[in-house]
């Protein structure tokens, strides 16, 4: 029986039937894996540990949560102990952490298996996943298209039903534009519900985890396991966490959702124009009203982040040094030698860029015109969503202004151009904001997503709007043809 | 910026860059500080910043101290090592 594009809980409903066993399901989402190789979705595949473990879970006999038994993917750059974890990155290709980051221990503690870790962008840098040090990851709809990034590989292991959920972490748009290119759906949660401990620091007052699936109703699963307190990382919020299940099948009936004045849509493809406006009008069928609302500042989001996550970058990656951890530059002449052949053998040239930038960004001098001067209009946009939820419930635009490219098509020439891919998915990232990413149909036979943005810790009423979607259409059962990577 | 400011920026970085890089990267950084200066034109005054999304006092957890010693471990990532500490070129003669 294939287990491929089957939801956790059709798999659960096969492990409780016996109709397969943990250590079956275990296997094949491997064998998977490797059939697909060349989508090159994996850094690392875990697959003595992950069958040890799923032998032992059908030994124990205990199926006491969804995930028992689940095999999961995790974006490679949650520190796993005794399994390598390398941000795909040159610098980390040898790296094996010493303890595991608590996303993935909470997962693994409800009963999932991780039988891989995903490539991403390097240091989760980028838009494509083409930054990895370790190559392109291939669109699971088109081959030679990119998934989009940071979170690619955990993107296209879900998309090829490999997997049936995946871990992602969004800085910018990094779990929303690949679930938005590859056809699934993807939560990013409000700041500080999960543990950032264990989770290798992009940019630290931007990072945030969240989960990749084939729907609403999985991402919410996987929710219920990873959000909570954690002492461990002091940006982690002490507040209930909610049953992400129990109200997701509520009527919308009367919500309100915003549609923002700044944002024209205009500018955009007519087909992904057309998709925007179809589920617009899907939405108003379920009861939804829409209401035009004004962000004032919010076009102000790109260059404020790239003034903000750069610094924080620079400041976070000023640990790699080739001292205590990764890649060691041969034959150097003193310790400050050391460092600077260990760092430029090590990162890729994207990482290099937005170190520089940071540090321009933060030195003397340049401090209150470029980082300072960004983190006062981020509270003039965070200022503006707190204004505008006052009013509505939601709000939406598409995920991303364009659909997948091509390999190397953008941002080879002027690195802003594919900065601009992240438009409509860094501001919530700014004001600390859930938002998720739904499939709502195609457009040149590749997929298109379309974002929900939620007020603070408000991932219930995010998920409930993409499950009622989903439970009216049928974009979320869409499955590429995989015959080309065979 | 020229030159100069990217040699100077790419110390601070402890960064080399390639020779036959080096022009792209001043077009590439001269770029991006275009497009973060664009926020020059927006009225900031008397606007506290904002750092963190949270705005809360971090948490702190009592500093206790526990029994699992992982310094075997930690010292196995390190490419030179002896038994206690990361070994680097020598620093003083």
């Amino acid at each position: 029986m294939s287990i491929q594009f089957k939801s956790i809980t059709e798999l659960n409903e096969l492990l409780d039937n016996k109709a397969i066993s943990v250590l079956e399901l275990t296997q094949e989402s491997i064998q998977l894996a490797k059939k697909y190789s060349e989508l090159n979705c994996f850094v690392t595949l875990n697959e003595e540990n992950s069958s040890n473990r799923a032998s032992a879970i059908d030994r124990d006999q205990k199926n006491t949560s969804l995930l028992s038994g689940i095999p999961l993917a995790q974006k490679d750059l949650f520190c796993t102990e005794g399994l390598r974890t390398t941000c795909s990155s040159k610098i980390l290709s040898n790296f094996i952490p010493p303890y595991t980051a608590t996303v993935v221990e909470k997962l693994e503690d409800a009963g999932s298996i991780t039988i891989g870790k995903t490539n991403m962008d390097e240091f989760a840098m980028g838009s494509s996943n083409e930054t990895s040090f370790f190559g392109s990851v291939h669109n699971p709809w088109k081959k030679g298209f990119v998934p989009g990034g940071s979170s690619g590989g955990s993107a296209a292991a879900v998309a090829a039903g490999i997997v049936p959920a995946a871990t992602g972490t969004d800085t910018g748009g990094s779990i929303r534009q690949p679930a938005a290119h590859c056809g699934i759906t993807g939560l990013k949660p409000t700041y500080g519900r999960i543990s950032r401990w264990g989770m290798i620091a992009f940019a630290s007052s931007l990072d945030q985890a969240g989960p990749l699936a084939r729907s609403a109703e999985d991402c919410a699963i996987l929710l219920n396991s990873m959000s909570g307190y954690d002492s461990k990382d002091t940006t982690s919020l002490n507040s209930d966490v909610p049953n992400f299940l129990e109200n997701i099948n509520q009527s919308i009936k009367g919500k309100k959702i915003g549609i923002i004045k700044e944002f024209d849509l205009s500018d955009l493809d007519t087909e992904v124009q057309k998709r925007f406006d179809e589920s617009k009008k899907a939405y108003e069928n379920l009861g939804a009203e829409f209401i035009e609302v004004s962000l004032p500042n919010i076009s102000a989001s790109v260059p404020t982040y790239y003034s903000i996550a750069p610094a924080e970058c620079s400041s976070n990656l000023s640990r790699y040094d080739g001292v205590r951890f990764g890649h060691r530059a041969e034959n150097t002449d003193d310790l400050n030698d050391l460092y600077i052949k260990s760092r430029s053998e090590g990162f890729g040239d994207e990482v290099k860029r937005r170190i520089l930038i940071g540090t321009y960004a933060l030195s003397a001098g340049y401090y209150d015109a470029y980082y300072k001067k960004a983190q006062q209009v981020r509270r003039l946009i965070k200022n503006d969503f707190d204004q505008v939820f006052k009013s509505i419930d939601l709000l939406m635009t598409p995920t991303s202004p364009y659909t997948a490219f091509k390999f190397e098509s953008k941002g080879t020439q002027n690195p802003v151009e594919l900065y601009l891919e992240d438009l409509f998915t860094i501001s919530s990232n700014l004001a600390g904001l859930p938002a998720i990413s739904i499939p709502h149909g195609q457009v040149n036979s590749l997929p298109v997503g379309l974002q929900l943005i939620g007020n603070f810790l408000r991932e219930d009423e995010l998920l409930n709007a993409a499950h009622v979607f989903q439970q009216n259409s049928d974009f979320h059962h869409a499955k590429p043809n995989l015959e080309n990577f065979k | 910026m020229d030159q100069e400011t990217v040699r100077t920026i790419c110390y601070l970085a402890r960064l080399e860059i390639d020779q036959n890089k080096s022009v792209k990267i001043q077009k590439d950084l001269e770029t991006i500080i275009e497009l973060i200066g664009s926020l020059q034109s927006i009225d900031t005054f008397d606007i506290e910043p904002l750092y963190n999304p949270l705005e809360m006092t971090a948490f702190k957890h009592d500093d206790l101290e526990t029994s699992d010693n992982k310094k075997n471990k930690f010292l196995e990532n390190a490419a030179e090592s002896n038994e206690d500490y990361f070994l680097v070129p020598r620093v003083v003669e």
